[in-house]
């Protein structure tokens, strides 16, 4: 019992539960970057309106949801890139890689925004965690202990704790997910690119 | 008919390859690619988390930074056997190794000091007190400076090498993270992390004469974090890696003004030339693969899929 209590005292310090960013609602090693830019993903000029007005078209806008799925391994949408590729435009090829990319990084936007809800759920729960200590400390300290509210609020709290560490131990998966989407964003943007037209490379 | 002539000469001169080695810093391990055919032809394990990487002059010991284990590892590049290990001082992240080959210049991020290591007798030579977490390392061509910045004081330290003590200070902007001199000596680079710009530094004067900016079309500033960074022989042209821009900086050695951007991998880390400068290659930490750039074509030709987390990397001499 004593050693979960210390190793809850450790979780609840404000250091063990911000990242490397400071920021409290952020509970991730990985820096906190709230959006993708085209720019990092997408070798080409930023694309105009006409573009983006393309990459709302039925049939772009179907494969970039099908492309998007992290189920379907990276080859096979690479194949379907290169079936859509054939008789596609240089515009159409950057719209396609626009849809993809607005819908990965509205995707990723919301699962940030769940790890910061995840971050606060865990401050609340450390709050509560550190209250049921106080209470334990002040029950114990009576003169006639009631032991029957000590072991309930023991209980409690080992509910409590176990809560927190289990949810903190899942932190690693949760906090790769952007970087997961991000990787994916970015070959499916290589596999796109790789069908558009050679620019001439200037003369030596 | 002569083009054809032409171009069977240039097929005609034999090709020389030479080994490339990349830290992988997650995989725990290096990847050996050859420069000619840019295959994978070898992987072996470096200790917990390698970054900083070199090679003797010579080309036959290839030294680790295994920053989790404190310690320097050294390869041997015939067999990829680990021969020994130096003392580096806590958490060794960069280095830098002096012309002749010897002694090793190491930054303790942990610790605040330069750690001096002589490579023959594998003894600590000195410890510099330098600024909070000292991170890149650069040495002077002719071997009489070596330059520490320091990612939280922000400065980039000049030690006189003979007297193993700081001769100047220069502030630079946020997080400074890679330094290079120029091959004559003149002047001094530095890039900033967090301050997204890169110091030109005149060495004679210990004073930034310039400061290179970044601005990509559809990139938000904030993921335009300068990081590795070369200079060619002639000093014509510079590479910036660009972090998780994912772009690599061109800049012109004269006038200082950025010619282009070129698309790389993901979260660019390190950059190294091969001998004649026909090709730059960048680590890519979260793509997994090194970007390989055909520096006369300014053109990325090739990337190769390498362990996890690429590094560091550093191509062995002719």
């Amino acid at each position: 019992m004593k050693s979960v209590l210390v190793l809850a005292l450790m979780l609840l310090s404000p250091a063990a539960m911000a990242g490397g960013s400071g920021d409290p609602t952020w509970p991730c090693i990985q820096p906190k970057q709230p959006h993708l830019s085209i720019g990092q993903l997408w070798p080409g000029p930023p694309p105009d309106d006409a573009v983006i007005g393309l990459a709302r078209r039925p049939d772009i806008a179907a494969l970039a949801q099908v492309l998007e799925q992290r189920r379907l391994p990276v080859e096979e949408a690479e194949a379907q890139i290169a079936a859509f590729a054939r008789g596609a435009s240089a515009e159409e090829l950057t719209a396609l890689f626009v849809a993809v990319f607005d819908r990965i990084d509205a995707y990723r936007s919301r699962i940030m925004s769940g790890v910061a809800r995840y971050a606060e759920k865990q401050m609340v729960l450390s709050d509560q965690i550190e209250a049921r200590r106080a209470e334990m400390t002040r029950l114990s300290a009576a003169a006639e202990p009631d032991f029957d509210r000590i072991d309930a609020e023991e209980a409690r709290l080992d509910w409590d704790t176990r809560i927190f560490t289990d949810r903190q131990a899942q932190l690693t998966y949760v906090c790769e997910t952007p970087v997961i989407l991000e990787q994916r964003a970015f070959a499916l943007g290589r596999a796109i690119a790789a069908h558009l037209p050679a620019t001439p490379t200037p003369a030596p | 008919m002569r083009l054809a002539a032409l171009s069977l000469v240039l097929l005609a001169q034999p090709a020389l390859a030479n080994k490339v080695y990349v830290s992988n810093e997650k995989g725990n391990d290096i990847t050996v690619l050859d420069s000619e055919t840019l295959e994978v032809i070898a992987t072996f394990p470096a200790g917990n988390r390698p970054r900083g990487i070199t090679i003797s002059p010579d080309g036959k010991e290839l030294y680790v930074c295994a920053s989790d284990d404190d310690t320097v590892r050294v390869f041997e590049t015939e067999t990829y056997r680990e021969t020994h290990t130096l003392p580096s001082g806590p958490d060794p992240e960069l280095f830098v190794l002096h012309p002749s080959g010897n002694p090793l210049y190491i930054a303790n991020e942990d610790d605040n000091l330069v750690t001096i290591v002589d490579v023959q007798s594998h003894r600590m030579l000195a410890e510099v007190p330098v600024g909070v977490e000292p991170e890149g390392m650069a040495i002077s061509p002719d071997g009489a400076f070596v330059v520490n910045t320091s990612e939280t004081t922000n400065m980039a330290h000049f030690i006189d090498t003979a007297s193993s003590q700081i001769v100047a200070n220069v502030l630079v902007d946020q997080r400074p993270r890679y330094a290079q001199f120029t091959a004559d000596g003149k002047l001094l680079f530095v890039t900033a992390e967090i301050g997204g710009t890169v110091a030109v530094i005149d060495v004679a004067t210990k004073e930034v004469i310039h400061k290179i900016g970044f601005e990509i079309p559809g990139v938000l500033p904030e993921a335009i974090q300068p990081v590795g960074l070369k200079i060619t022989q002639d000093g014509s042209r510079i590479f910036v890696a660009l972090g998780p821009a994912n772009r690599v900086a061109v800049i012109d050695g004269a006038t200082f003004e950025v010619t282009d951007y070129l698309l790389v991998g993901q979260r660019v880390w390190q950059l190294a030339f091969t001998p004649d400068e026909r090709l730059l290659f960048t680590t890519n930490g979260n793509s997994n693969d090194v970007s390989v750039i055909d520096v006369a074509a300014m053109e990325v030709v090739r990337s190769v899929p390498v362990g996890q987390q690429p590094w560091g990397i550093v191509v062995a001499p002719d």
